[in-house]
Order: structure tokens, then C-alpha cells, then sequence
């Protein structure tokens, strides 16, 4: 052993290390494709079928069906980190009670806001830029009494405080924007999956517009205009809210006949992928969603996602 | 007899009445806001039930009062009990023009003059008497002046939105914006940025009222407030009355610190129905001649030293009948004249006057109307505002709907709940519903759709109706796009007449926020049939036809 000289020893060691380093990648890459976090998870209830809209076990759904869709994608660690500060946006724009499927189902937002303070945010915000007058809609909508409980911050949006922001898209060079919101370290966009009048469905990029003051513009070029303030936002995480979906005479809706019960909660980091989806959930011809149609097609041409959500990495859950 | 000591002990009572009473006054305009989903509350109207002269009034303009006003007796009650009490020690109004008093006397000080009574301390009695006049003629117009509705319609039209802007903006300086927006919203008002057209007059009127206690102290409560006339009326031999001992030497102190100006001369006769019971004078006399005793109203009241009395010479009783008679052509005159305008003589409609949903038709509106302004208080959206000439200057600060400030929200009934006389009708939401408060007018040499060839629909958006009284028609329109002309389908709105409520959240929501393209006009107001411009186009429900509706005139077509 004398003649092992230092050399030898130095060769050895980097020999050894590189193999140690090397070991776990070897290793997992055997069941990479278990491994690789899901783009995209649907959640269906297959339990009991809720009576209609106005099932009080809905609420329960909605929490399992969100805490499932997200565990599927990883669980929140994958998007939160220790300390952070997250906004959840929901569509909170009526004054309309939960079970008229007007605004976001309160128990998904309130289940996001529990799993992001569980993963470790420091400060979890929910807000939206109400159409009706907030004070009165914040508590119809149910999501300011269900956000109270685990502990996230209803933030009101005050007009004077929307700054004029660049964000050199395609169509919209400057946006007023609020910049609590897109000042977060995560935007969690909690969409429901409404009729509208004007793009035929709201969906996951509409809901985005809840983040701008002077929206009203956006409607001579709603393609091009939410894809330029989707591609500003970079979606990270999309939760879809199809528990109960609004599928006519949307997006004020007020009509119990419009409420469809989906029990259904999507999350994926591809907001076109679920915005597609939300499109089928509606369940209407091809002709009546011409509009919201041409927005998903824009949308993917513009390189923001993917359409067919079949072929990203999918888990559908059926939970009971 | 021993002196009447120790009455500093009335004044100190007396002040904190009156800070406690203007306290109330306050928290009661505070209060008067949506509680969440709790419905209305009687605290709202809180110290217009107080009120006998609103109460007069509108009975005899309007011919009927809700019931509640009546508890405002009470206060005629109190005033034959004790004299006017209300104006000394309740009267929030009679308050602030007492610490405007002081404030002015402090920041300018002068010397201090004996006060006594005046013949312009009749100016309030004549000008009540016009006031009654002309509400018995169905003018109802006086109101404005009441105390009560005076300082309300101040605090909510001027103070609030002063008190808000100085929170909001001053709280961005101290970078405390988010807790003072959270005290305005669960607090003050869930409007932000409040504020009310044509506040500046009413800001006018109030602050020219306040600086008249630098010329005379009360100024308002001795020579103007007709609510003081009607409590001095009734206060004219009251239980509680005034007494001096012969010890008093008319060294004038008493006359020094007297808030109404009650006593005739030096050491003259008292009169109590100027008397606002405030006490200072008991509190000021040094040798403790004054003090107040019980009497029946047929005992006469005695003077204290040799002073003199009222001159109730036959002379001056017909100069008194004159000055009625002044009265009642001015109350006359008046009427005439504010009533001679278009809008009363009925030969337009202002299309700026889009009333509250409920308001009663224009004419028996005004006769109830005070203008008090708790309407445009309660409105969770601050879309009533003051009228200026909208209405006339019979209907001056009544409230009407600016949609471009606030839509008239689809959930609410409010302000016809809050309204103390009834001009406004408390409607059930279904009822509202159906109450066409105006209708939508697409200015389409504006709208971005018919003018611009774009697409918009932000005023279908916006519509409240789950089906939509504006609706997309597709039309093929042709555009010139800097080379050729082109053709393409654009969604263009239209406005169905037999469902558009005129709520204006269409207006609100409307792309161009300095003129909007669409606007509401009262065209089709329920209240007004007369000028209906719309047959009911809806189609007939099966069955059999309706049956003609049997209701009198003059009842409440809302109801019932």
C-alpha cells in the first residue's frame, strides 16, 4: 500500500464522488415516470350525487376535490416556499350566493389558502376587483366567511392604488395593474367555469382580468388581450372550480335553471390545458363557444399552453 | 329666602346633553349604512321622529305621514312642559351654532353686549308661517330649512366625504392607508371615494349660517330656525318658567350670557318662548335671583324688578298681523314662483332626473321630500346625489340616480326603507324588480360597436338581469381599414324596453368613462305613465287576460 500515492488517492476520490453524485440520478431514473410531478390534475366526485346546486355536501366536496387535485400535482410545497406571500385570485365579481355559481366555490378557495399556509406562506391574500360593490359581494359570495377560517386575508382593491405597469405584450403595452397582487411571490388563479355573454365562457385567463382597472377595452380584442396579460402573469398555478358551473346568461347568472352541478376541480400549471377543459365541462356546441374557442386556439398558437390536455401529464382522480 | 345657588351644576347637565345628543346625531348617520344581509332599521330615521315640524309639514303638503313621525309629539309635549328644552339641550343643529359661538368669540374676540329681544326675533315665526302656508297650498319645500334635516343633509352631502377624503388620501401620506380604508368601510361607508354633486352650496348655506353667530350668538336658533318658531309657539306659557327673586339688581350678567335672547330689556319681562332653557343666566347671577319654578300656563309669568314687558299694545298686535300678512305673500309668492318652472307646470321631464326606485310620482314626491339626504346616505353605491336645478328649485337637493357615479344595485331597496316621510316607497325586492326607474339610451355616435365598428358589450356585461335587458345583435357592417373597404360582424347592443329598469350599471360599466355612450333617462318610469314612450311589447301570459287594475289615485302604486 505504500506505493498509493497521493495521486492514486486524488483519482480515487473523484472516482468515488462522481459515482456517489451520479448514484441517485442512476437510480431514479429507473421510475422517472412515476416521479415526474403531474402537469395537470382532475378531480371528479364519484361519491353519493349531491341532491342540486344547493347541497349543503357540496362544501365538503369541494374542499376533498381540491386537496386531492393539488396533492395530485405534488402538493403545494411544489409551488409555495417557506415565507412566501400568495395571492389566491378567485372570480369573486357578483354579488351572487354561492350555490347561484356566480363567483368561485368558497370551500376551493378556502382549501388553497389552508394548503399554502400548511406548505408554509407566510401571508395568504384573496381578493378580486368586484364588479358589484365589495363590502356586500365579498360576503355573498361565502369566500370572505370560509377564507376567515383557516386564516387568509381578504384584501380589498382600492382604485386609487391600480399604477400603470409595462408589460409589452402583443396587443396592450401598459396595463393598470394592482400591484399588491402581482407584487406576491404566487399568483394561485382559482377560476370558475362560467357562461359569458361576451366570450361565451370565463375561464381560468379571464379571471386575470380581476388583477387591472379598465378592463372594458379588453372586449374589442379579448383574444389577443388576455393572452398578452397571461403571458405577463406566467401562471405557475390554475385551479379550475367546476363544482357548480354557470352555464347561461353568465357571467352576472342569478338564475338557478343556469347551475349545473360538475363537482369536478382541475389544477395544472398549463392555463390553457384548463381552460380547454373548462370549455368541455360547459358541455355546449362547438357554435355557442365559437368565441371562447378562438381564445384557447390563440392562446396555444401564442405558445402559453397546450390545448389537449390528454397529452401533458395527466391524473384523473375519482374521489369519493 | 336663601338665593338659588349652585346652578353651574344645570350648565355642566345641560352640556352633556348636548354633546351627548350631537354624539347620537352623528352615530345615527353613521349607523345608517347596509349592516351585511340585516335588513332596515327605525334607528336610521332617528332624530327626524323627533321632528313636529317635519311631521307638520308633510301632513299638510302631503296629506298622509307614516305612522312613526307621530312620536314627534313628544317632543310638542316636552316643549309645553318644559319650554324649548329641545333647542337648548337636544338639538344637535342648536349645538354646533353654540360652539361656532365660542369659536368665532375666541379666534375674534369682542366685547360681550347685554342681549335682549329683539322685533327681528319674529323673523322665524313669520318665516314658519310662510312655510305652513305654502305646505297647505302642497309646497313642501320649507323642509329644507328644518334643523334637523338641515345639519343631516350637511354631514352626509359635506362633512362625511370631507371627513373620507382627509382618511383616504391623508392616510396614503402616512402610509396607513389600508387600516383608514378599513375604518371608512366597516365603519363610515362601504363607498369609496364618496362624494356628492353640488356639495359646495350646501357647504355654503351651512358655513354662512355658522359665521352669523359672529354678529348675533344663535343666530340661526334666534332669528331663523322654523322649527324653534314652531317649539316657541308651543312654548308660549310653558310649565317650567323663569322667576327672579327681588334681590336682583338688573346688573345684566344674566343678559350677558342669555343664549336666545329672551329677556325684553334689562331686567325686563322673559319671554319663554325665546328662553332655550340653556340656564346660563341662573348659572351667571351672581346674588342667586334666578331660578325656574313650576306654574299653570294661566298664571302669569312674573317680570323681575321694574323692567318692562313686551309692548302688547293694540299698535303693536297690528303691526304683528301685518307682518303675517307679509308672511303669507311671501309664503304665496314663493309658492307661485318656485312652482312656475317646466318641470312643475309638467311640460318636460328633466332627463336628468331619474328618481330612486319607489319615489313616489314627481308631485306628491316633492310633498314629501324634505331633502334630508339620508337616502343618499344609506345608498350602498352613492348613486343618489343632491338636485340642483334638475327638479327645480322646489325639488332643491332631492335625491335622483347618477348612474355614472354608481349603478342603482339590483339587490337593494334601501333607500326606500330609510325614508323618514315616505316620498320614497319601501319596496320588496320582487317589487323592485319590476319598477322602471328610467331606461338605457345607446348614444350610437359613441358606443364603440355601432361608431367604431368594434366589438364592446361592457353595458351587457354589465346589466344586472340574468337575461339581460341589453342584448348582442350580430350585424355585418361595413369599415375602411386604411387601404380598402371591408366588411365584418360586429355585436351590437340593443336595449328591450320592456325588461330595462334604467338602473344604470350599463352607465357605470360603460368603456368611455368621461361622457358615456349609453345613458338612462326617465323616459319610461313607472311612476310617470304620461310619459310612457313604450307599449308592453311582453308576450301575453296564457290563461285569461289580465283584469284592469282598480287602484285610486293618490295611492301608493307600489304597494300592494
Amino acid at each position: 500500500m505504500s506505493n498509493y500515492s497521493r495521486r492514486d488517492f486524488l483519482a480515487h476520490s473523484a472516482a468515488a464522488g462522481m459515482l456517489a453524485w451520479q448514484a441517485d440520478r442512476l437510480l431514479a431514473a429507473g421510475d422517472a415516470a412515476a416521479a415526474r410531478p403531474a402537469d395537470m390534475a382532475i378531480a371528479r366526485w364519484k361519491g353519493p350525487e349531491p341532491k342540486d346546486a344547493t347541497d349543503p355536501q357540496l362544501a365538503g366536496i369541494a374542499t376533498k376535490l381540491t386537496q386531492q387535485a393539488i396533492d395530485a400535482l405534488g402538493g403545494m410545497r411544489r409551488f409555495v416556499k417557506r415565507g412566501d406571500v400568495v395571492w389566491v385570485k378567485p372570480n369573486i365579481g357578483w354579488d351572487r350566493k354561492p350555490e347561484q355559481a356566480g363567483d368561485s366555490n368558497p370551500q376551493v378557495v378556502a382549501a388553497l389558502v389552508a394548503m399554502c399556509l400548511e406548505a408554509g406562506a407566510k401571508t395568504v391574500k384573496v381578493g378580486d376587483y368586484t364588479v358589484h360593490a365589495a363590502v356586500k359581494t365579498y360576503e355573498t359570495s361565502g369566500i370572505a366567511p370560509a377564507v376567515k377560517t383557516p386564516g387568509g386575508k381578504m384584501v380589498f382593491l382600492d382604485k386609487q392604488r391600480f399604477k400603470e405597469t409595462a408589460i409589452n405584450g402583443e396587443r396592450i403595452k401598459t396595463l393598470l395593474l394592482y400591484p399588491e397582487i402581482i407584487e406576491c411571490d404566487l399568483v394561485i388563479n382559482a377560476a370558475i367555469v362560467k357562461h359569458h355573454v361576451l366570450s361565451n365562457a370565463t375561464l381560468c385567463m379571464k379571471n386575470y382580468m380581476g388583477v387591472m382597472d379598465n378592463r372594458a377595452p379588453f372586449h374589442q380584442d379579448f383574444a389577443a388581450c388576455l393572452c398578452d396579460l397571461t403571458r405577463f402573469m406566467k401562471p405557475r398555478l390554475c385551479v379550475l372550480d367546476a363544482v357548480r358551473i354557470l352555464k347561461d346568461h353568465g357571467p352576472v347568472g342569478g338564475r338557478m335553471e343556469d347551475v349545473a352541478v360538475k363537482t369536478t376541480v382541475a389544477a395544472g400549471v398549463d392555463i390553457v390545458a384548463l381552460d380547454a377543459l373548462g370549455l368541455e365541462l360547459m358541455g355546449k356546441e362547438p357554435g355557442e363557444t365559437r368565441k371562447a374557442a378562438s381564445i384557447i386556439k390563440y392562446a396555444e398558437e401564442s405558445g402559453l399552453g397546450k390545448a389537449n390536455y390528454r397529452g401533458l401529464a395527466l391524473k384523473e382522480l375519482a374521489v369519493t | 329666602m336663601k338665593g338659588w345657588r349652585g346652578t353651574l351644576s344645570g350648565v355642566v347637565a345641560r352640556r352633556t346633553v348636548q354633546a351627548a345628543a350631537l354624539l347620537l346625531f352623528f352615530g345615527l348617520v353613521l349607523a345608517a349604512r347596509r349592516h351585511g344581509d340585516a335588513g332596515p332599521s327605525a334607528w336610521w330615521q332617528g332624530f327626524f321622529l323627533l321632528d313636529p315640524l317635519v311631521l307638520l309639514l308633510t301632513w299638510l303638503a302631503g296629506h298622509a305621514v307614516p305612522a312613526v313621525l307621530w312620536l314627534s309629539l313628544a317632543t310638542v309635549a316636552l316643549t309645553v312642559l318644559l319650554g324649548r328644552v329641545f333647542c337648548g339641550w337636544f338639538c344637535p343643529l342648536g349645538t354646533i351654532h353654540a360652539i361656532a359661538g365660542r369659536f368665532l368669540d375666541f379666534c375674534w374676540p369682542r366685547r360681550k353686549q347685554p342681549e335682549h329681544w329683539s322685533r327681528w326675533q319674529l323673523a322665524k315665526y313669520y318665516l314658519l308661517f310662510a312655510v305652513l302656508l305654502s305646505a297647505a297650498c302642497g309646497v313642501h319645500a320649507g323642509a329644507v330649512l328644518d334643523p334637523l334635516v338641515l345639519l343631516y343633509r350637511t354631514t352626509v352631502a359635506v362633512l362625511l366625504p370631507g371627513v373620507q377624503w382627509a382618511l383616504e388620501d391623508g392616510s396614503n401620506v402616512l402610509g396607513l392607508s389600508e387600516p383608514a380604508r378599513q375604518l371608512l368601510r366597516e365603519r363610515v361607508t362601504e363607498v369609496e371615494h364618496q362624494a356628492f354633486l353640488g356639495s359646495g352650496l350646501i357647504l355654503a348655506l351651512f358655513v354662512a349660517l355658522l359665521a352669523l353667530n359672529r354678529w348675533r350668538p344663535r343666530f340661526w336658533c334666534r332669528y331663523l330656525c322654523p322649527l324653534g318658531a314652531l317649539l316657541g309657539a308651543a312654548a308660549l306659557r310653558p310649565f317650567l318658567r323663569r322667576v327672579a327673586r327681588e334681590s336682583c339688581n338688573q346688573c345684566e350678567l344674566c343678559g350677558l350670557n342669555c343664549q336666545g335672547a329672551a329677556a325684553v330689556t334689562p331686567g325686563g319681562e322673559w319671554l319663554a318662548a325665546e328662553c332655550l332653557g340653556c340656564l346660563n343666566c341662573t348659572a351667571a347671577c351672581h346674588r342667586g335671583s334666578l331660578g325656574f319654578r313650576l306654574a299653570w300656563p294661566w298664571q302669569a309669568a312674573p317680570a323681575c324688578g321694574s323692567g318692562t314687558g313686551l309692548d302688547r299694545s293694540r299698535r303693536r298686535f297690528l303691526s304683528g298681523l301685518r307682518g303675517l300678512a307679509g308672511a303669507a305673500a311671501g309664503g304665496l309668492a314663493g309658492m307661485f314662483l318656485l312652482r312656475a318652472t317646466p318641470q312643475s307646470r309638467g311640460s318636460t321631464g328633466s332627463e336628468n332626473l331619474v328618481r330612486p326606485p319607489g319615489a313616489l310620482a314627481e308631485r306628491e314626491f316633492l310633498q314629501r321630500c324634505t331633502a334630508c339626504g339620508l337616502c343618499m346616505r344609506i345608498c350602498p353605491t352613492g348613486c343618489l346625489q343632491p338636485t340642483l336645478g334638475e327638479a327645480g328649485l322646489e325639488g332643491l337637493w332631492t335625491p335622483r340616480v347618477v348612474p355614472r357615479i354608481g349603478r342603482c344595485e339590483y339587490g337593494c331597496t334601501l333607500c326606500g326603507h330609510a325614508c323618514p316621510t315616505g316620498a320614497i316607497a319601501a319596496l320588496t325586492i320582487e317589487e323592485k324588480h319590476a319598477v322602471k326607474i328610467g331606461i338605457a339610451l345607446i348614444d350610437r355616435s359613441r358606443c364603440i360597436p355601432y361608431a367604431y365598428a368594434r366589438d364592446c358589450g361592457t353595458c351587457v356585461e354589465a346589466c344586472p338581469f340574468p337575461e339581460k335587458a341589453i342584448r348582442l345583435v350580430d350585424v355585418e357592417v361595413q369599415f375602411h381599414d386604411g387601404r380598402r373597404q371591408r366588411t365584418k360582424v360586429v355585436s351590437q347592443p340593443m336595449v328591450d324596453p320592456d325588461r330595462c329598469t334604467g338602473c344604470g350599471g350599463c352607465v357605470k360599466e360603460c368603456t368611455f368613462k368621461d361622457e358615456p355612450a349609453i345613458r338612462v333617462v326617465s323616459a319610461n318610469e313607472t311612476r310617470t305613465p304620461s310619459v310612457k314612450p313604450f307599449l308592453d311589447m311582453q308576450p301575453k301570459p296564457a290563461g285569461k287576460p289580465p283584469q284592469p287594475a282598480a287602484s285610486p289615485p293618490g295611492e301608493n302604486p307600489y304597494v300592494g
